[in-house]
């Protein structure tokens, strides 16, 4: 056998083998580990590794403890017996099968079990309630918070680390990943969200902060403050137009504002003079800083609070009842730990703070004065990421302050209510500790399954909901599209400026431009570049002021002898560490460079370094430093040494990294990207030759490579999700950038590779039509299969009990007759004798899914499939309890559509470019090449000029080109250049397989023979088909319900209803005059009625009946009926029987007949109608009305509205 | 379809008795795919494992197709 000439280039057998004999000691594609890496570490974070750092840990040491008193002693002025509690040791176990279970083998319980069980994957979680009696005896006591939901994959997964092989034996993907949350049965994961970067200080400016009260200004610095519990509270610096300053701060939901003068001099007692020092920093020429520190030190003068002391005590008294802390504290006590856990909480020293409130003052200053800019808290710059991990940490930590909030509100109820309360009775705390939800793990449950944060914080967030989402596994690409997606905020979607949507140059390499979807969400859901990380790791960064100051930089607490006009500050994650000329900072910020790049003086390589200089109206200067968690970074080549750097968002402003080497200037660049395509997600690198296509059509393909049909799963046997679409027929694309390699994407086919004709050819091809070949539909082009998912759940049904025995159970009862003479139940079509459908039974509307016995009733009852396609029983699951010792109540139901393609469904090539398939056409009638060749899809080329799609055009040379030698091409964006160009390397590719340069060929008309004038461009070009299908959509109706109310026709395809006629049709139908049509539409297939009305008064909702079958009523002379079935205006009658007594009583009087009082009421009738009237008491007459109206009559005649009609 | 087998995946069905007020099937266990047979209101475990999903069998009846 003589030698491949060649070596492949599609890896097919590669792939077959690691898809039969998976890998056994790791990832068949390590790269899917690492971009769900922030999500699966963030979670790791929660847990110690060895130490106590872990981040529920710290939280626990954070919250503290817990003082209450008895109240024994209330008499004598005392509170009585103190006691102090607290909570230690918070533990989190893998999810396990429960103790009950005594059967199972292996005890651990898997993710592929929760999702077809449609249960939650959860481990229990345990805390130690400890506390200290009278005596200061210390107790302890284990409690149980319930199952808490575990990521897939994290250190507390079961899953975790293991290898593809394994993964395959446990029923998971080869290459899964986890990162996600296994709530009833749905993969639920915590979307990404954009917060302010921590620890850093930003000036703004919004003419919102105004309005914040009299003096206030639009000026104002913020720091958002994270504790190492990833806890945060922001900080607000409002300037007042007298000159002073108020911090603001928010404490359970409620805003405080204090001046900032009682603050500096609670922290450290500083007097005026360290003040004024610290805050001019002998700048004494800059007479606005001196005038305004002047206005801030006398407008504290009415407080007649001078030393440290008298500033604690004050805020103690003030914030004691607030912060709720015990009653034994002293006023300064409360004050410190006001300070302590509210202003500025990522620092603990009170100096530092003090230092970095100076700071801020300063830069509040700067920025009212002009000599900064305003910070844009939009751009990247200024933000970082809420990791799902850490969002977890705060809400535990937040939930186990609440139960000893819970605890100590409980305790002190009963003393206030005069119960005993014995702290040394163990009866006693039970019963306290029994009034007291633990249940932690139902709540993050239920944040994990509505996405609803429940906070009496706000955990500093500023939105309450929509945390979460469903990892859909719709195809490949929208799964793993999930876990890198980013939001920006609810609060921002319904901000009517579009500001906050704008892609910033800040953005690039961390943000994909392309990706984002079009319409409400676009440029608020972002997706992280390629190659974006973010950092979860605590970096040791404990040397740097020490490393720093050997190198040139003045030590903070030195500063009053520093020169702010000459020097700029040095910050380590929102801590001043030191001051430095700016020549100074820059060869600083250099040399923090060239030791992370390679590894010196212990500098971890993910410090992130932003070096801001000094600038007339630009960004605030100084060095800043950034260690801390959540912040994004990417790997780019240092030119200096030839190293991989990391750089975040911050520094990456001040920098130039050059996108090619090519691109590279001497003297200006300091970095080159690794890869010009790594500013793109990952599905923006997957479009083939990108860089060829207008923008726009990149960002639909974007979009529509997410609603694909392809392949979602390959464990698809282990899927119990609502909707999976699936195509049977899926390839590997001959034109792909190298990254569909990378990412498994031949893994999980999205498409068919189909000859496609560019062509006008029947007239069925307009406006993006598709024409298809029906060969190669019948072939299986595009075939797909839907599967759907139906569950009875025999507890939920009416009948059954929530509590005890189980009243309904699955199967036939005895009154179905099965034997085959005496006419068997229809039911036994599609039911097993177990109740159960047979798997691989048709189903269609109606039909019995499952029977079970009613105990109560003894009869048998039916589930019915829902659906209104035809559909087979692909899967029948018996799901068990989670001890496995109860009787079957619930089946899941796995049932497969076919949807072959038909007239109407969706298609796209990979380049935007949509179309429905409009007609299947005879092969035979297709146009053919030289060599015999027929399209399998014609597309118009009125696609082509305004979308300008390039890239489509050179997929389809290189497709036919890599099809006839046996290539995967290779279609990595920016790798053509105008002297290299695509066309000269695909067209002498075609050339060399007998083909013309340019792509297009002869072809022959299908229906004639003859050749076309025009030669064809014809290629291969990978098609996906759309999720969007006829069969879904199509809404028709000629009859149908209508709304009770009203009697028009009802809105909705689930409700057979009809699609409005709404006014702007009624517009056209007007405009066109088509009177009829007009009539036809709003009223005979609407809600056409007759009704009787009364000429004289015109009343639409007086009609009385006279029964006329037995002659007429004793109603005299001239009141008759006048209907022809005794219908009479009840209103008129009326008036007309009250005119007759009158007229009578006059006649009996004597007097002259009054007329009655008349309302005023005003008939437009005409005056023959009125004149010739056949009797009195109305004359009625049918007219046509919509219902609507008649509905509308009686309810304004409920108001006391009459509505009269003219009849004419 | 109208012709129905008696229980059918059960192979020899009483053809004429009535048939037993507890059913046994045979069902599948999702994990170690061990053949379990439980009665009805039998709790689902797995006798082998102690699984808590089994799969139904794929019938034995002819299921026919119109192939169109």
């Amino acid at each position: 056998m003589p030698a491949p000439r060649r070596p492949p280039t599609f890896n097919t057998l590669a792939r077959e083998e690691a898809f039969r004999n998976p890998p056994k000691n790791g990832a068949t594609y390590s790269i899917l580990n690492e971009f769900v890496a922030p999500h699966i570490e963030s979670f790791n974070n929660l847990f110690d590794d060895g130490d106590r750092r872990g981040l529920i840990s710290l939280g626990v040491e954070s919250i503290g403890k817990r003082v209450v008193f008895d109240g024994s002693g209330k008499e004598s002025g005392s509170w009585g017996n103190r006691m102090q509690f607290w909570i230690e040791d918070v533990a989190i176990g893998r999810p396990m099968v429960p103790e009950k279970d005594k059967h199972s083998i292996n005890r651990k319980v898997f993710p592929a079990e929760a999702r077809e069980r449609l249960t939650s994957y959860r481990g229990k979680m345990t805390i130690k309630l400890c506390w200290n009696d009278p005596q200061g005896q210390r107790h302890e006591m284990h409690k149980e918070c319930g199952l808490v939901p575990i990521m897939v994959r994290s250190v507390r997964c079961n899953i975790a680390g293991m290898s593809s092989a394994d993964l395959v034996k446990k029923h998971e993907e080869p290459e899964e990943f986890g990162g996600y949350f296994i709530i009833n049965g749905n993969e639920r994961l915590i979307r990404y969200l954009i917060l302010p970067r921590r620890n850093h200080v930003i000036s703004l400016l919004r003419p919102t902060f105004a309005a914040r009260g009299p003096s206030y200004t639009q000026y104002a610095v913020q720091i958002r403050c994270v504790r190492p519990d990833e806890t945060a509270v922001t900080n607000t610096l409002h300037y007042l137009s007298n000159g002073s300053a108020m911090l603001r701060f928010s404490w359970r939901k409620q805003e405080y504002v204090i001046p900032i003068m009682l603050v500096l001099k609670a922290l450290v007692g500083a007097s005026d003079k360290e003040i004024f020092e610290g805050v001019m920093m002998q700048d004494y020429g800059n007479t606005f800083l001196s005038d305004r520190v002047e206005l801030l030190l006398r407008s504290f003068k009415m407080f007649t609070l001078s030393t440290g002391d008298q500033c604690l005590e004050y805020l103690g008294d003030k914030f004691r009842v607030v912060l709720n802390t015990p009653e034994d504290w002293t006023n300064s006590a409360v004050g410190a730990h006001l300070i302590n856990k509210l202003i500025l909480v990522h620092l603990e020293n009170p100096r530092d703070k003090y230092r970095m409130l100076i700071f801020m003052l300063r830069k509040l200053y700067a920025l009212v004065s002009n000599s900064c800019c305003a910070d844009n808290p939009d751009s990247p710059q200024h933000q970082e990421v809420l990791l799902p991990g850490h969002l977890y940490a705060m809400i535990i930590k937040e939930r186990l302050e609440e139960i000893l909030n819970a605890i100590r509100t409980s305790i002190s109820l009963d003393v206030r209510n005069d119960v005993v309360v014995d702290f040394n009775d163990k009866k006693y705390l039970q019963k306290i500790l029994s009034k007291i939800s633990f249940d932690i793990g139902a709540k993050l449950a239920n944040f994990l399954a509505t996405g609803n944060l429940v906070s009496p914080t706000g955990l500093d967030l500023q939105q309450a909901s929509g945390f979460t989402i469903v990892a859909e596994k719709l195809n490949w690409l929208r799964y793993i599209s999930h876990f890198r997606c980013i939001h920006r905020g609810a609060f921002f979607a319904e901000l009517k400026t579009t500001t906050v949507r704008k892609l910033l140059p800040e953005a690039w390499g961390f943000l994909c431009p392309v990706h984002t979807p079009d319409g409400s969400p676009c440029g608020l859901l972002n997706h992280l570049s390629r190659t974006c990380r973010i950092v979860t790791a605590t970096l040791a960064v404990g040397h740097i002021p020490a490393v720093l100051s050997a190198h040139g930089m003045t030590q903070a607490f030195s500063a009053a002898s520093v020169d702010g006009r000459k020097n700029i500050c040095v910050q380590l994650d929102g801590c001043v560490i030191g001051w430095a000329r700016p020549a100074v900072a820059k060869q600083l910020a250099t040399n923090l460079r060239i030791w992370k790049t390679e590894g010196l003086n212990d500098i971890p390589l993910d410090l992130e370094v932003g070096l801001v200089l000094e600038s007339r109206g630009g960004q605030y200067p100084g060095l800043f430093l950034f260690s801390s968690r959540s912040r994004m970074m990417r790997p780019v080549k240092y030119l200096a040494n030839g190293r991989d750097d990391q750089v975040g968002p911050f520094e990456q402003v001040y920098m130039d990294i050059a996108c090619t080497p090519e691109e590279i200037e001497v003297g200006t660049s300091s970095h080159v990207e690794h890869n010009p395509t790594n500013f793109l997600s990952i599905l923006a690198n997957l479009t083939p030759f990108s860089d060829f296509n207008q923008s726009p059509r990149n960002i639909y393909q974007c979009q529509m490579g997410k609603q694909t049909m392809g392949t979602p799963s390959t464990a698809l046997q282990h899927r119990t999700d609502n909707k999976l679409y699936r195509l049977q027929t899926g390839q590997t694309p001959v034109v792909r950038p190298a990254l569909h390699n990378t990412y498994a994407m031949d893994a999980y086919p999205n498409g068919t590779n189909a000859i496609v004709a560019v062509i006008s050819y029947t007239g069925y091809d307009m406006e993006d039509a598709m024409i298809l070949n029906k060969s190669a539909h019948e072939r299986g082009f595009g075939y797909g299969t839907v599967y759907k998912s139906q569950v009875v759940d025999l507890r939920d049904l009416p009948g059954s009990t929530k509590t005890g025995p189980a009243q309904l159970h699955f199967g036939l009862g005895k009154e179905i007759t099965r034997r085959p003479e005496d006419d068997p139940h229809h039911c036994l079509q599609t039911l097993d004798v177990d109740g159960l459908p047979f798997v691989g039974a048709h189903l269609s509307t109606g039909d019995p899914i499952a029977g079970y016995i009613d105990d109560t009733t003894g009869r048998t009852r039916f589930a019915k499939y829902k659906g209104d396609e035809m559909a087979i029983v692909d899967q029948v699951r018996m799901l068990g309890s989670d001890a496995g010792d109860s009787e079957l109540q619930k089946i899941q139901v796995t049932l497969r559509i076919t949807r072959s393609p038909v007239i109407g469904d969706k298609f796209s090539s990979r380049h935007g470019q949509k179309g429905v398939c409009s007609q299947k056409w005879p092969a035979i009638d297709m146009p053919f090449s030289e060599s015999g060749m027929q399209p399998d899809v014609i597309i118009n080329p009125h696609a082509f000029p305004s979308r300008m799609t390039i890239g489509m055009l050179v997929e389809s040379m290189a497709g036919k080109a890599g099809a006839m030698h046996g290539l995967a091409q290779d279609a990595t964006p920016f790798k053509f250049t105008e002297e290299d160009t695509a066309i000269d390397y695909f067209g002498e590719q075609l050339l060399a397989a007998g083909y013309n340069y340019y792509g297009n060929e002869p072809m022959y008309s299908g229906i004639t023979g003859q050749e076309f004038a025009a030669d064809i461009y014809i290629g291969v070009v990978y098609y996906q088909r759309l999720r969007h299908m006829v069969l879904d959509k199509f809404q028709v109706r000629t009859t149908g319900p209508v709304d009770p109310v009203t009697r028009q026709p009802v809105k909705g395809r689930k409700r057979a209803g009809g699609i409005r006629f709404g006014e702007m049709e009624r517009d056209a139908l007007l405009a066109h005059g088509t009177s009829f049509l007009l009539q036809d539409r709003l009223m005979n297939c609407s809600d056409y009625s007759t009704a009787w009305v009364c000429r004289t008064c015109g009343s639409l909702i007086s009609l009385g009946y006279e029964d006329v079958s037995l002659g007429s009523v004793a109603t005299s002379g001239s009141i008759r009926p006048t209907g022809p079935g005794g219908e009479y205006c009840r209103v008129c009658r009326a008036a007309a029987e009250q005119d007759d007594e009158r007229q009578r009583a006059a006649l009996a009087n004597g007097d002259a007949a009054t007329p009655p009082p008349k309302a005023d009421l005003h008939v437009a009738i005409t005056s023959q109608h009125v004149l010739g009237r056949a009797s009195k008491g109305g004359d009625l007459d049918v007219v046509a009305v919509p219902y609507v109206f008649r509905y509308l009559c009686a309810e304004l005649a409920s108001m006391g509205i009459a509505v009269s009609l003219a009849v004419s | 379809m109208s012709e129905q087998q008696n229980a059918p995946g059960r192979g020899a069905a009483p053809g004429s008795a009535i048939p037993p007020p507890k059913e046994q099937m045979e069902y599948s266990c999702a994990d170690c795919g061990a053949t379990n047979e439980i009665k009805s209101r039998e709790p689902i475990r797995c006798r082998e494992c102690g699984h808590r999903i089994m799969y139904k069998k794929r019938t034995r009846r002819m299921v026919q197709f119109e192939a169109r």
